[in-house]
């Protein structure tokens, strides 16, 4: 799933080991759900959501909303 | 290696891994003897019973510290990955067993002790480790 967790962590200049530590998983994690090589759990989701304090649709993109944008 | 130990991995599997370092210890410790015993000595009864539950006990401890493992996981990724590794490996070995089996019933490959399956279990499961496409190292940024 496409997502915006790099720009967002850029923008706080955080690496991925920091925001790994936020959010309480492992390095590998966040990079995989940067890479999008994993979608993140609904509660995982939603606790990037609130770390970034944006709704959820603004960091990850629907890949329903993707491919009818494509149509 | 161990800076990878501090850093890349979980607690759940720093705790994993010395937990079968310690079964594997003890498995080189047990085997030997019962080897050595069983092909010198005229052991019957339940003894040889007995020295195949205590050479496979070790083997069993390691399954054990995988079901452990993966209850102890907090990381979403990490127990995914796991658990993908664990279905692709036992399809695989299953799949292995099943037609060595019939080749070697048909006579076309020799005997093979089972107590091969698991090790083809876990080698398949490092191959995907290394090889799977699923790792990050170097790339933190």
């Amino acid at each position: 799933m496409e997502n915006r967790l790099r720009v967002l962590r850029a923008t706080r200049n955080w690496s991925q080991q920091d925001l790994a530590g936020r959010l309480e998983v492992s390095r590998q994690s966040v990079n995989a759900i940067e890479t999008g090589k994993y979608d993140p759990s609904l509660p995982l989701a939603f606790r990037i959501a609130e770390l970034f304090e944006l709704p959820i649709e603004e960091i990850f993109v629907s890949p329903s909303r993707r491919s009818s944008k494509a149509i | 290696m161990f800076a990878a130990w501090r850093s890349d991995f979980t607690p759940a599997q720093r705790a994993h891994t010395k937990r079968v370092l310690w079964l594997l210890l003890a498995y080189a410790i047990v085997l030997p003897p019962l080897v050595w015993v069983r092909a010198n000595t005229a052991v019957a009864g339940y003894i040889p019973l007995l020295m195949a539950v205590v050479a496979a006990l070790p083997v069993l401890g390691i399954f054990a510290s995988w079901g452990r493992y993966l209850s102890d996981e907090t990381d979403e990724y990490h127990q995914a990955m796991t658990l993908r590794r664990i279905a692709i490996a036992t399809n695989a070995t299953m799949g292995a067993a099943v037609v060595w089996g019939f080749l070697q019933a048909f006579g076309v490959m020799p005997l093979v002790e089972a107590y091969w399956i698991p090790l083809v279990w876990v080698v398949i499961q490092g191959f995907q480790a290394c090889f799977g496409g699923s790792s990050t190292r170097g790339q933190n940024d």
